[in-house]
């Protein structure tokens, strides 16, 4: 009982804490006048009226289709590579090829779980600047930034799949005397294969939206058509843009969520 | 047994629809768009990336940003000015979030939540996702031009970019974690007599908090994450003179401010997993 209402106090102060640190920010802003540009709140005005009024031209709108197929193409290719990342760097980092004991598996665990780490501690974005600054704009500056951050956070994940794999089958496996090789064609993966799938497809839509900021950098497709708009000042056509991005973001969205019921149900 | 085979062959379906897309995509990129993978490692691009990283690491450099001290308490400052960033963008979210996510539930619309069915409460369900849809598909960077043009640069605008995406997506999770609650509790406060408020308080709150803890301490660790994003197109802190520096080729600042980026990231991810400890 008493540690049940230590509990309660403890997410109360932690309420009370998270509230008064967020109180504690707002007084670093300048709330002066100094808050908006000059033409800032008939700026909004504008792009309001944009959203409503979207430039349909048969040209912005086949322009925005090939930018659209192009955000998706360089999704999809960094989601594909990100795949081959994860898998590779989640079985080496769940340490399940060494054997059980000795330092073989844990020097495989801490140095594939920070490699991991660091992958997806840094923004694709970021990654994407470091890839044009070294090698030029090539779309595989957009392709490998979508893949090391996406492949740390699938191969983290799928560590986690295989260490959480029941171990009965395994058992089985190991004691008709399968190599560790072996165990992991017929015993893990077969068992983590259906949640890795469901995963990626949850992910799949979280790269359409960071292709489509790719173009920050420089690189083409559905962002550089908005920012290009945007210095044009055509709030119309930024808002056709952005209606092609939602809508791509909500079909990925849909169709992933019902594959996902399937596969994991 | 019909079902099943449905099952299946959806799965297997999407599948084949992955795989062709991929293989769309490929060659799209091969061919119409001329990639050249072997050209990547190039002589002179072998010649580039070596330069690039030995300026990162100031090799040649006169003095390296890293070894002033001056430069230490810029980026500690800007560290700083990037946390409280990423600190207001979470609360902001939070704040829209806990204002819609009731009516946005299922539960709540088709009156087994409150008890009480009215005939608006479809249109604000609708209304609400609506709302969700549209923050969550645009991402923060680009949330963050649009709102460059109406704020003056600072972190303000930054945290308002950050704030409008993680509001679609904090209220799409929590409204999912109301629509999976045990009824049961409520519909007993309610047949013993709880007044509105006091179903909220007694009867929702204790059930969810805990999961929108965790939501909310997860957004912040991505939020983080993308401080230095939105900091690109002007939205103060690391991120701005992040891209400051490398315009001017002060190549030693951006590695500094990259450590300082990734210190930060893991000590909101150290911070966030007490808290999750705590609400556990």
């Amino acid at each position: 009982m008493q540690t049940k209402l230590l509990h309660f106090h403890r997410k109360n102060i932690l309420t009370f804490v998270m509230l008064m640190v967020f109180i504690g920010s707002l007084f670093f802003v300048d709330w002066g006048k100094n808050l908006f540009h000059s033409g800032g709140l008939s700026t909004l005005a504008q792009m309001i009226q944009g959203l409503f009024q979207p430039d349909l031209s048969p040209e912005i709108l086949q322009l925005a289709l090939v930018s659209t197929w192009r955000t998706l193409a360089y999704a999809v290719a960094g989601m594909t590579l990100a795949l081959i990342l994860g898998v590779v760097l989640g079985v080496l980092s769940s340490g399940i090829l060494m054997s059980d004991k000795g330092i073989g598996r844990f020097l495989s665990k801490s140095i594939f779980r920070g490699l991991l780490g660091f992958m997806r501690a840094i923004h694709e974005l970021v990654w994407a600047w470091l890839f044009v600054a070294a090698s030029g704009l090539t779309p595989f500056a957009a392709i490998f930034a979508i893949a090391i951050p996406y492949g740390g956070i699938l191969g983290r994940i799928f560590a986690d799949m295989l260490n959480e794999v029941s171990s009965q089958p395994l058992n089985a496996l190991r004691s008709s005397g399968a190599t560790r090789m072996q165990q992991l064609i017929y015993g893990y993966i077969p068992f983590a294969a259906p949640d890795l799938m469901s995963y990626v497809f949850y992910r799949f839509e979280c790269a359409i939206r960071s292709s489509a900021i790719m173009s920050f950098v420089g690189l083409g497709g559905l962002g550089f058509q908005i920012q290009l708009s945007l210095q044009d000042l055509k709030y119309d056509e930024v808002w056709t843009f952005l209606f092609f991005l939602i809508g791509i973001v909500v079909i990925v969205d849909v169709w992933s969520q019902m594959v996902r019921k399937r596969l994991v149900a | 047994m019909k079902h099943r085979k449905f099952k299946i062959g959806f799965v297997r379906g999407s599948f084949f629809v992955a795989l062709l897309l991929m293989v769309a995509s490929w060659s799209f990129i091969f061919t119409v768009e001329g990639a050249d993978f072997f050209g990547l490692f190039s002589e002179k691009n072998r010649q580039y990336t070596l330069e690039f990283l030995q300026n990162m690491l100031g090799v040649n450099a006169e003095t390296p940003a890293f070894t002033s001290l001056e430069s230490w308490k810029t980026a500690a400052k800007l560290s700083f000015d990037t946390l409280v960033m990423s600190i207001m963008a979470v609360g902001f979210a939070t704040i829209g979030m806990i204002l819609t996510v009731i009516p946005a539930a299922r539960t709540a619309a088709n009156g087994t939540l409150t008890l009480k069915k009215t005939w608006y409460g479809w249109i604000i369900y609708g209304i609400i996702r609506v709302f969700y849809i549209f923050s969550r598909a645009i991402p923060e960077l680009i949330w963050a031009m649009m709102i460059i043009f109406i704020f003056k640069p600072g972190i303000l605008p930054g945290a308002i970019a950050l704030a409008l995406h993680n509001f679609g997506i904090l209220g799409k999770l929590c409204a999912e974690t109301i629509e999976d609650i045990d009824l049961r509790p409520i519909r007993s406060l309610a047949s013993s007599g709880a007044k509105k408020s006091q179903i909220f308080l007694y009867g929702l709150f204790p059930t969810v908090f805990s999961k929108f803890i965790t939501y909310i301490v997860y957004r912040w660790e991505v939020i983080i994450r993308t401080t230095v994003v939105v900091g690109f197109v002007g939205a103060g802190g690391l991120g701005h003179q992040f891209k400051l520096s490398m315009s001017w080729f002060h190549y030693t600042e951006v590695t500094l401010f990259l450590f300082c980026y990734l210190i930060l990231v893991l000590l909101v991810d150290l911070i966030s997993e007490g808290m999750r400890r705590i609400t556990r």
